[in-house]
């Protein structure tokens, strides 16, 4: 056999039996701001803490100059890098997949409920995002550019004085509290859906590596595996003729 | 079981699990109340560790530097000078404020008419009881009508955290130029670089309108 084939048919049924779910773009855009995000939380969370408020080092307050900073760094990685990354086909998919909004989403959260309060459910096939991931991605989407938002002010206001008044400064301040508290639980979830709960953290792989368990896809994200096997035999079809 | 075993293996979360995500979501839900419940409140913000400790029978007001009539006040004495009451914003540097703080005290006008300057004196150093902050004022500065130091706040002696037994109330400037545990009121010659603006705030903390 032409090695050429041999590989690519080698990519589309891997040994381990994994399936891919998301390109690099996908992974790139979602790291770019989740990492910096988990800096920005730890450095806002200092001024409930006296003591790491007020730790200086080089006559600066770190973690108020780490914060801003890092808050500027993820507006500059939007423009610069996620924006871009918009610009290629899978993670435009993924984000379309992400925003379309069905009536499985409905039935989906229906059968949440239902199982959760012990009744008797039957799920809805599900494609590449459930309900879930779809509240999750729009949340944090939201809280994302209200942070932003409110914390550009906060940031310019940081450095100079001058820029915006007192009065202003001070009724954009409770905004970026309160949008940063009331996020904290949809975060939490999110991480412990991802790393925690056994039936759901295969899927932190998928954010990782790029790829999961064929199994795990089956059950969770059936109609969207169905989508990627359609798409594997058509290419391996292509690569034999 | 009335599921299927497809069903079973979907089923994201078990009722005990179900629940303590409902029990963790409540506490967090009261957490982040609490929290909201703080906003619009004083946040206090201090560099002195430890706290500084009033005691009332040792703590003076020394009133010196480059004055005709240095003056040590015991906080009986501070209490018995001219006192106003006024209503006046407080403004953070960080971004938050607090609107209409009612102040009981003296106004630096008083004490710089009490201590009567040297013609060479143009600025005043306010030292804290713990002996790390200070800040200062020029005279002109410390003359304007809502400049003051209170030792009472919102009707009651400052609290601890607020400063007791003394602090410099100075309204048109944020809240870092209002010494807490105000303990000397020194009049130099030169102005002198508080703790905040030796590590990069303005001198001249006017507020922006």
């Amino acid at each position: 056999m032409d090695p050429n084939v041999a590989r690519r048919l080698e990519a589309v049924t891997p040994e381990d039996d994994d399936v891919a779910r998301f390109t690099w773009p996908t992974r790139l855009a979602h790291w770019v701001l989740a990492g910096p995000f988990l800096v920005l939380l730890g450095s806002g969370l200092t001024n409930y803490f006296p003591t790491l408020k007020a730790t200086q080092f080089a006559g600066e307050r770190v973690f108020a100059l780490l914060h801003v900073v890092t808050g500027f760094a993820v507006l500059a990685a939007i423009v610069v890098v996620v924006l871009p990354l918009l610009g290629r086909r899978d993670a435009r998919a993924d984000l379309g997949a992400l925003i379309r909004v069905t009536i499985d989403d409905y039935l989906w959260l229906q059968h949440l409920v239902l199982t959760g309060v012990g009744s008797a459910s039957v799920p809805p096939r599900v494609g590449k995002f459930n309900a879930g991931q779809k509240l999750n991605a729009l949340l944090s989407a939201g809280a994302l550019a209200a942070l932003l938002g409110t914390g550009v002010v906060l940031g310019i206001n940081f450095f100079s004085k001058a820029f915006f008044s007192a009065e202003f400064v001070e009724s954009v301040f409770p905004l970026h509290t309160w949008v940063s508290l009331l996020f904290i639980p949809v975060l939490l979830g999110h991480l412990y859906l991802a790393m925690v709960h056994p039936s759901t953290r295969e899927a932190l792989r998928g954010m990782t590596g790029g790829r999961v368990r064929r199994r795990w896809a089956a059950r969770h994200h059936s109609a969207w595996l169905a989508e990627v096997e359609l798409a594997e035999s058509a290419r391996v079809e292509v690569t034999r003729s | 079981m009335t599921q299927g075993p497809a069903s079973a293996a979907i089923r994201l979360f078990s009722r005990a699990r179900f629940l303590g995500v409902i029990a963790g979501g409540g506490l967090l839900a009261f957490l982040g109340t609490r929290a909201v419940a703080s906003m619009g409140s004083w946040r206090i913000n201090t560099v002195e560790r430890p706290r500084p400790l009033f005691d009332f029978s040792t703590y003076r007001l020394t009133i010196d530097g480059l004055v005709e009539r240095p003056l040590t006040l015991t906080y009986d004495e501070l209490r018995a000078l001219p006192a106003v009451r006024q209503v006046s914003d407080f403004h953070c540097v960080e971004g938050w404020g607090i609107d209409d703080v009612m102040w009981d005290g003296v106004r630096l006008q008083s004490i710089i008419d009490l201590a009567r300057p040297a013609a060479r004196a143009s600025h005043i150093t306010f030292h804290s009881l713990g002996a790390t902050y200070r800040d200062s004022l020029s005279l002109e500065q410390a003359r304007l009508p809502d400049a003051m130091i209170a030792y009472d706040m919102d009707g009651a002696p400052l609290s601890p955290d607020h400063g007791l037994p003394l602090r410099v109330v100075m309204p048109r400037m944020f809240g870092y130029k209002g010494a807490k545990w105000l303990t000397r009121i020194e009049f130099r010659d030169v102005q002198d670089t508080g703790y905040w603006e030796q590590r990069g705030w303005k001198t001249d903390a006017w507020i922006p309108t």
